[in-house]
């Protein structure tokens, strides 16, 4: 018996052991696809760091990855959309609040109603060109509302950070073409 | 994940333990009994733990329908069509056309474009067919019945956006004049819930019509389905049947399921098959699968492609027909023989550029071989060099012309699309005939019923145009034009250096000995918007003449969310050819065709103060060595008054005889 016992608690280690090479084997396949992904994005860590945030990265595939992209540019754009709101606010100057009011409409008539729903439109049914005019489309309208400014903007960091994100994204999306 | 106890556990610990209690029930009776048992069960779930983890990591990812193709990694991609470059910087200062009159470099520091009503109402165009509102892209199963043509188009019944789509469907005697009809189809069935996507229409010898389209299903796989006609003896074609037992095509082993699209026309074989061909990417290259059919609703897929191309990626909007080597006449789809080239096309998804090549079918194994390698589907010739794609081609038994539309999206931003509600219009139709002069190219034109819309004329002859200089052509509003001007270059007994032609690159700023020189389209008086047609040759080494044809977008406009830049190609100028082109132009298009349509380029333009009464037209020479002679016949057009099908006066149609 205590022989028994003794072979089971060997073969037990054994099995954990295994499973644990398994078990790293299962996650550093997943990384694998990121990070091979994100190699290709010109924006290395911020890719990592945006499709890492949601646990969904972990199994997905490239198209994916690709709609995580795109639900972290409507979230960066939505909190832009958010500052800008809050700085007209601030009661700005005529020339700072035409160019504020500019990017309110270019975030939200252009990036968050145009280009994500399309962009999430073309991955999900397969036809993802109109994914890349549509994140192209996002990155453009973020250089436009910075450029408004004249040197004087306040958004260049969110302006900066969806431009990014927006290039990343797009840079998944050629991957499916 | 659970972890049950399997029965061989349960009856290990059966015979284990004799007081069948649940494994943490402590009992009475010899510690030592209930402790080992309980080691034995403890080792025995985590064994069992292992090896249904083990099953799982082996296992395949559990899909729907199986995705057989993983493209390898791929270090390097062709550049996107929105390559966004800054132009150079012009070099020299020059009258007419110069840099001064760019707003970029006169302090205007893009503040994002506040359009007016007026400003996107001008940019609805006047004679080229478009959808009342919203999105439109890929013509569809354009086809000719009953002495009507048919347009069917992809269209979003929703939003000035791509979505929902659903078949647009439009008819017209002329090409030119439109009706709008009801939608022929939309994505009402399972295998099309997600999109009724792009599709053919083939002509059986007896007057039957078949149309295979692209479906996109509820799972978002693209097969192919049949729709016929509900009513043949209806000349409008009102009503369509989507055939009970669809798909009759799914994605085959080794293709992706999102690669599989757009079915072309079908053509006969010579064992009185038809052929079908369907456009994919396997490992990066784009390639034509080729289906044999008798009846549309059983296929076999033939081993071979008709034909593929590393690198070029996924082909869209296959397109596969004869051309007459004497460029006489166009061709039905089936027709081959002696004399007769096949052209293949294909639009490319990586580049969003549509791509042909001319070579010869060899019907006995269905593959096909470009005449020249080295110009091969995706390495050679562009249909277009504008804002041009998913063109098709049909027979039109009528005229007999082989005729081709080209779907021409906005090139603002799809903020601007949903502020002024539409987006998207298709070209003038235009005839696709072999250049036998050159044997390399085809000539496109617009069809000749275009020609319906003219008003009135004004001609020009042999205006010269100095070096740096900008002739007025006083023709009164200058948004609706079709343009014919000839170009000779006089030269001014000025030494002409070799320079290497640049082409398009440089604009038409870009100032050589020979050109550039041309037309200015929608431009103000002052010049601060204008676009330049025109031509750019240059002496080269051997002798003779390289010639580019060229489109600057890029002072269009002021506003700056419009994305502009400079298309163009070299275009053939024969030793006994004057420069010639043909431009139409429409409010927010221009069509532009060099040499007969050997080199076409189609332009959007948004400009902000040349609308309306402000538009002009120009002529103007930016070479620095010659003068420019142009002849010009410049006819102002009509609208074609695009309009719904009056429906309700249905019965007063009479029953229309074939011309």
């Amino acid at each position: 018996m205590r022989t028994l016992v003794f072979i089971v608690l060997v073969y037990v280690v054994f099995q954990i052991i295994f499973l644990s090479s398994q078990c790293a084997r299962l996650s550093s396949n997943d990384d694998n696809l990121i990070e091979q992904t994100c190699k290709q994005t010109p924006n290395y860590s911020l890719c990592i760091s945006s499709l890492k945030s949601d646990p969904k990265s972990a199994t997905a595939d490239v198209t994916g990855l690709a709609l995580i992209m795109v639900n972290v540019l409507n979230t960066t754009a939505t909190r832009t959309l958010i500052h800008i709101n809050s700085f007209l606010h601030h009661i700005p100057s005529p020339k700072i609040k035409k160019a504020l009011l500019s990017c309110a409409n270019m975030y939200y008539n252009g990036i968050i109603t145009a280009d994500v729903p399309v962009s999430i439109e073309a991955l999900t049914k397969g036809d993802p060109k109109f994914a890349d005019d549509s994140t192209l489309d996002a990155a453009k309208e973020a250089t436009l509302c910075e450029e408004g400014f004249s040197g004087n903007s306040p958004l260049t960091v969110d302006n900066t950070n969806v431009n990014n994100v927006a290039r990343v994204t797009e840079a998944i999306v050629k991957l499916l073409l | 994940m659970e972890t049950n106890p399997s029965p061989t556990a349960t009856s290990h610990y059966e015979h284990s333990s004799y007081y069948c209690p649940l494994p943490d029930h402590s009992s009475q009776p010899s510690p030592r009994r209930p402790l080992k048992g309980f080691a034995v069960i403890f080792a025995s779930m985590i064994f069992l733990m292992s090896l249904v983890t083990l099953i799982i990591i082996q296992s395949p990812e559990p899909a729907s329908l199986e995705k057989p193709e993983k493209d390898p990694p791929l270090s390097t991609k062709p550049s996107s069509f929105y390559n966004i470059s800054t132009p150079e910087v012009p070099r020299g200062v020059a009258e007419g056309v110069s840099a001064k009159s760019n707003p970029s470099l006169s302090g205007n520091h893009g503040v994002s474009y506040n359009w007016t009503n007026a400003m996107f109402s001008w940019q609805r165009t006047a004679y080229h067919f478009q959808p009342q509102k919203n999105w439109m892209n890929d013509p569809d199963g354009p086809l000719y019945h009953m002495g009507w043509y048919h347009l069917f188009y992809q269209y979003n019944p929703y939003s000035a956006v791509w979505g929902n789509i659903t078949w647009g469907h439009a008819v017209s005697r002329d090409l030119i004049h439109w009706l709008y009809l009801p939608f022929a189809m939309v994505p009402d069935q399972w295998y099309d819930a997600n999109g009724v996507w792009t599709g053919s229409a083939t002509i059986l010898p007896d007057g039957k019509i078949v149309m295979l389209y692209t479906g996109d299903t509820v799972d978002a796989v693209q097969v192919q389905n049949l729709a016929y006609p509900a009513n043949l003896s209806d000349p409008l074609l009102l009503d369509w049947v989507k055939y009970p037992k669809n798909p009759v095509l799914i994605p085959p082993i080794g293709i992706a399921i999102d690669k599989f699209r757009d079915p072309t026309t079908a053509w006969l074989g010579p064992d009185g098959k038809w052929r079908v061909t369907i456009g994919s990417k396997v490992n990066g290259a784009g390639v034509s699968l080729v289906y044999t059919t008798t009846n549309f609703t059983t296929f076999d897929l033939l081993d071979n492609y008709l034909h593929e191309v590393p690198g070029t990626g996924m082909w869209e909007c296959v397109d596969f027909y004869p051309v007459a080597i004497n460029g006489s006449t166009g061709l039905d789809t089936s027709v081959n023989g002696p004399g007769i080239k096949h052209l293949l096309k294909a639009s490319l998804d990586d580049t969003k550029v549509d791509v042909y090549a001319l070579g010869t079918y060899f019907a006995n194994n269905d593959t096909w071989a470009p005449d020249n390698l080295a110009e091969d589907v995706g390495l050679g010739l562009k249909y277009d060099y504008g804002r041009y794609y998913a063109s098709k081609t049909f027979y039109d038994p009528k005229l007999e012309r082989r005729v081709l539309w080209g779907w021409i999206n906005e090139t603002d931003t799809e903020g601007d699309d949903l502020a002024k509600g539409w987006s998207s219009v298709q070209t003038i139709p235009r005839t696709v005939l072999f250049d036998n002069k050159t044997g390399t190219n085809i000539l496109q034109w617009p069809v000749e019923e275009v020609e319906s819309l003219r008003l009135n004329s004004t001609d020009f002859e042999g205006v010269v145009v100095k070096p740096g200089s900008v002739v007025e052509l006083n023709i009164g509003t200058a948004t609706q034009l079709d343009i014919f001007a000839d170009f000779e270059i006089e030269s001014l007994g000025l030494e002409e250096t070799n320079e290497a032609n640049g082409g398009c690159r440089g604009g038409a700023v870009d100032r050589s000995s020979l050109g550039p020189f041309g037309l200015l389209v929608i431009a103000d008086e002052t010049l601060s918007e204008l676009t330049p047609i025109y031509f750019r040759p240059a002496n080269t080494s051997a002798g003779g003449l390289k010639t580019y044809f060229c489109a600057d977008e890029r002072r269009s406009t002021k506003a700056n969310d419009v994305f502009n830049q400079v298309y163009g190609s070299q275009v053939p100028v024969l030793d006994d050819e004057k420069f010639s082109m043909r431009v139409l132009v429409d409010h927010s298009i221009v069509e532009s065709f060099a040499q007969g349509g050997r080199t076409v380029i189609t332009s959007r333009v948004y400009p902000t103060e040349a609308i309306y009464g402000a538009a002009r037209l120009f002529l103007f020479n930016n070479a620095t060595r010659v003068n420019v002679k142009a002849t010009l016949k410049i006819w102002q057009l009509n609208s074609a008054f695009i309009r719904p099908f009056p429906l309700d006066q249905i019965d007063t149609v009479k029953p229309l005889q074939p011309f």
